[in-house]
């Protein structure tokens, strides 16, 4: 009987690997805007990783052609420096979304350390920890990085992602922990203990596979949190104009261009803010297909 | 009632603590700011011909503790300030207590905020109701559709296509500003006329960034509380449509309730982004301000009221929550 | 209105669900009467239909499911399957009974149970509130609540027996006179069990009721029911008076549900498990015995044709083994007579 068990739990694992997999597919087939997501994503990601390397640095500027709106030449126009506008938000990405990726691994790990910590260890850990983490949870986030930024210099990609991760695990951490208990509730821990599973396995192994997909989910929206904040920092004004990136971008494009009063400058504009409402597009339309692989209730039959 | 009694005890102590921490983290921002902006302005003063003794007062005054006082000297004074509410004085503007400037902004922060997150709590749970009950419809896949992305878009580029569509392109209202000069201020029609009109776009504004969530949230509740037994319970008793309605609207807006207290709570600091780009005089523009221009004490002060506000707003949604649900009203937990 | 127990006559019910793999039968060619004034027991594995079955006679199966076919007749409403919009929602609770499984929670959490009596009243246009209350307070004293304070409750301060009281309360309080109860006494502890049981069977007897049961608890049937169902795989395999068919089943399925009771007096391993899993809706076979996979007497003839319940007295058996057994047993007594 025994013997019979163990290659039958094997089989079960990888059914439901490819079960899964199926379920994605499915998913993605019977929703096909979805996809749509995933590629304007993985456009995205294309566009920080290789466009820069393709464009001359620093950008040529064409004093003849200053402030244009949109035209063959220039798709987005140029901005008030007579660079090409389409390249300013191009070049722009690398730091959108560095800091993002960065931001990401940091909420992550923080994140799920604090929650499995929290959930596995509970009492009074879990008390004090949770505590923190509500408090966090509580202080307004861009309140508190507009503060920030008078005593933090945020010009590279590194910095910016380093204080936005470490104010953004909040979301992750309370996900975590709330799984680790749920799974707790349902004899798991007590059953891998049982068989005689060491701690790190049972953390490595079970728990954390089977909440991939919540810790992917809950990073995508604190990432997605992560990236407005950055690009709206810049766009307010408080930080140092060192960088080329969206928010910047914004900033000069409505405050000092005038782009909402000259139709001139509403390429510049328009560059970065649509660069901002395809992204969100497509993780929207990500989060929605996530949603719904991962949360079979959702699923309208 | 002892148990709301024992819940409000404990939130107040959370939240007292909770406000100290916040007012000492913003103490030991503005005292270690690089070039430490007290001493560099008490040398100035000094510099200036100023006697030191004078010289210190002046820069206690603006800051509300002394400036070559040891660490714990300055922060027992600055707490100490803080419950007399003195919050020092504005350096860019002289001689204004920091309080009378925040609570000059506060006004026209709370209203044009509170107007945008009822509209849009209104209009969000009526057409949530719809999606739920219409989800896998056309028309509810697109009000979903429609609710994540509105969700999804940062408040600056929802304020930046209202001012362009509205304002630029069709001319329609103001968007500068929270009155026209124009006008004295008081009780007429020409200055409450000019008010309301700079008010509509902010508000669209942020109603339309607070929409996406209430939508998304009722439908979500309306789909979990549809599954629950009692409903199919009450049809197999026969009841009237409209009595279903009832237990189902009922209790699928009240997680909602709760956490419309909580974005009561985000109401103060909630509008940075369309305070600037509106250029309404509220906290959010405040407290960006006083970063540009380095204003240290109205920057602590704007970002303490702010987040006092939320604390406070926790214990409001929490104790909401013990008077309208009658399971922890009788001391069940409900997680 | 009538005020006497209401017969019931179900026949050739089918109801289907809409799945990935196209409409399949929960329920299939049921065919069944409840004597006015009797006791009738379903009993069925999950996944047998009954629930299905019982929610056909409230014509209340759930989307993604539909009544296909067959009719419900009840007396004094006609075939229920017809009703439509308020005809329907006013025979539910007024005409029949449903009383959900007590671990259910069948009351609006928000709302005390006297309060939700009243929104039951307005709903049915009665006009004499107070009398309601009235009857409300004496069921619930019948059945040995504190009816004051019951109807002043919220659902989270009732035990689990005192909502399975409260439920049939809301289901007797406007006269119905047939009730079904699903499952009423699983998640319940064994003197509650007892309790709600002597309840069922006393309120059935002073009302004058049509009862149905349904269950998954022989013993729940052998204590109140007159007469016995027994489903599997969407079908009636077999039926007649609970004391004959518990004392000698006749079909394979119900031989095997008795055998694997264990008893209180005798050796433990005596009870023997059924081998092998009830069907699913999708794993159900599309056509002969759905019981084929598990019986010890599979013949040919069980994989291509479904058996037909073939009367014998009282009793119903739907299996090709046992009736052509019985047939040649009677042909053989003829013969030798």
């Amino acid at each position: 009987m025994s013997a019979t068990l163990i290659p039958e739990t094997g089989s079960a694992a990888s059914t439901l690997r490819r079960n899964f997999w199926r379920g994605v597919w499915r998913v993605m087939r019977r929703k096909p805007s979805r996809l749509v997501g995933v590629v304007i994503l993985a456009g995205f990601v294309v566009m920080a990783v290789v466009g820069p390397m393709l464009l001359p640095d620093p950008l040529p500027n064409d004093p003849a052609a200053i402030t244009r709106p949109p035209s063959w030449e220039h798709w987005l126009g140029t901005d008030p420096q007579g660079r090409d506008v389409l390249a300013l938000v191009i070049t722009g990405s690398r730091y959108v979304l560095l800091t993002a990726a960065i931001t990401a691994v940091i909420t992550v790990v923080v994140g799920t350390s604090i929650g499995l910590f929290s959930g596995f260890k509970r009492g009074r850990w879990d008390t004090v920890l949770m505590r923190l983490t509500d408090m966090k949870l509580t202080i307004p986030g861009l309140p508190l990085l507009l503060v920030l930024a008078t005593v933090w210099r945020f010009g590279s990609p590194w910095q910016m992602g380093l204080v936005l991760g470490l104010l953004g695990w909040g979301g992750v951490a309370r996900a975590v922990r709330s799984q680790t208990l749920s799974l707790r509730e349902r004899g798991f821990i007590e059953a891998a203990r049982g068989l005689g599973l060491s701690t790190t396995h049972i953390i490595g192994k079970e728990l954390l596979p089977s909440m991939a997909p919540y810790i992917a989910m809950n990073m995508l929206i604190s990432v997605t949190g992560a990236v407005y904040s950055q690009v709206g920092l810049f766009f307010l004004g408080v930080l140092p104009y060192e960088s080329d990136n969206w928010g910047v971008m914004l900033n000069l494009a409505v405050f000092q261009a005038g782009a909402l009063i000259t139709p001139n400058a509403l390429g510049y504009l328009l560059g970065p803010l649509m660069a901002i409402l395809l992204l969100t597009l497509a993780i929207v339309l990500v989060v929605d297909a996530m949603d719904e692989i991962f949360n079979p209730r959702l699923r309208e039959e | 009632m002892t148990l709301i009694a024992r819940r409000l005890a404990g939130h107040l102590a959370r939240g007292f603590v909770m406000i100290l921490v916040v007012a000492t983290i913003s103490f030991f921002i503005v005292n270690n700011i690089p070039g430490d902006p007290m001493a560099a302005r008490y040398e100035k003063l000094v510099e200036g011909g100023m006697a030191p003794e004078a010289a210190r007062q002046a820069v206690k005054v603006l800051y509300g503790f002394q400036p070559d006082g040891s660490l714990w000297q300055q922060y027992t004074d600055f707490m100490a300030g803080l419950f007399r509410l003195d919050l020092g004085v504005s350096v860019t503007r002289p001689g204004t207590p920091v309080l009378d400037v925040l609570t000059d902004a506060a006004k026209w922060t709370v209203l044009p905020v509170l107007a945008g997150t009822l509209l849009s709590f209104l209009v969000g749970i009526i057409l949530g109701v719809y999606a739920a009950v219409k989800r896998s419809g056309k028309l509810g896949d697109a009000l979903s559709i429609s609710g994540s992305l509105l969700h999804g878009v940062p408040q600056y580029v929802l304020a930046l296509l209202v001012v362009m569509i509205f304002s630029t392109l069709l001319g329609v209202l103001p968007a500068d500003g929270s009155v026209d000069i124009l006008y004295e201020p008081g009780w007429n029609a020409g200055y409450l006329g000019s008010l309301v009109e700079h008010a509509l776009l902010p508000v669209l504004t942020y109603a339309l960034s607070a929409y996406g969530g209430w939508i998304l949230a009722m439908k979500s509740s309306v789909v979990t509380v549809l599954g629950d037994d009692f409903i199919l319970a009450a049809e197999l008793r026969g009841m009237k449509r409209s009595i279903v309605f009832r237990y189902i609207a009922r209790n699928a807006i009240l997680p909602l309730f709760t956490m419309l207290a909580l974005s009561l709570g985000l109401l103060l600091g909630g509008a940075v982004f369309i305070e600037k780009i509106f250029n309404y005089p509220g906290l959010g523009w405040l407290l960006i301000g006083a970063v540009t221009e380095r204003d240290y004490a109205l920057m602590g002060g704007a970002f303490l009221l702010i987040t006092v506000g939320t604390i406070l707003a926790n214990i409001v949604a929490d104790l909401f929550y013990t008077v309208i649900d009658p399971r922890v009203r009788s001391g069940e937990e409900v997680s | 209105m009538s005020n006497q127990a209401p017969g019931v006559r179900i026949d050739g019910l089918t109801v289907v669900y809409k799945t990935p793999a196209g409409e399949l039968p929960a329920v299939r060619g049921v065919t069944l009467t409840l004597e006015p004034g009797s006791i009738t027991g379903i009993v069925g594995e999950s996944g047998s239909g009954k629930s299905t079955l019982a929610l056909s006679l409230l014509n209340a199966v759930q989307p993604p499911g539909r009544i296909a076919g067959g009719s419900v007749e009840i007396d004094g409403l006609g075939d229920v399957v017809g009703l439509r919009g308020e005809e329907l929602r006013k025979a539910r609770g007024k005409h029949i009974g449903y009383v959900f499984q007590a671990a259910q929670n069948s009351l609006n959490p928000l709302k005390t149970v006297g309060k939700q009596l009243l929104d039951l009243g307005r709903s049915h246009g009665v006009d004499d509130l107070r009398g309601l209350v009235r009857e409300a307070k004496e069921l619930l004293g019948r059945m040995g609540l504190d009816g004051a304070r019951v109807l002043d409750s919220h659902q989270h301060e009732l035990s689990g027996g005192m909502r399975q009281r409260v439920g049939i309360m809301l289901a007797l309080v406007l006269n119905a006179h047939l009730v079904v109860l699903d499952e009423p006494t699983t998640a319940l502890d064994m003197i509650t069990q007892a309790n709600i049981l002597r309840i069922v069977r006393e309120v059935h007897a002073e009302r004058g009721l049509t009862t149905l049961v349904i269950t998954h608890d022989i013993g729940v049937v052998a204590e109140v029911a007159d007469r016995l169902a027994v489903m599997y795989g969407g079908r009636l395999v077999e039926q007649g008076p609970t004391r004959e068919v518990l004392g000698a089943p006749r079909h394979p399925y119900t031989r095997g549900l008795i055998q694997a009771i264990p008893r209180l007096t005798g050796d433990i391993d005596e009870a023997r498990a059924l081998p092998g899993r009830p069907p699913t809706l999708v794993t159900v076979p599309k056509e002969g015995c759905v019981f084929r996979e598990r019986c010890e007497l599979r013949m040919d003839v069980c994989d291509t044709v479904d058996p037909e319940p073939v009367a014998d007295g009282p009793r119903l058996v739907a299996c090709h083994a046992v009736n052509s057994a019985s047939a040649s047993t009677t042909v053989a007594t003829k013969e030798h007579a």
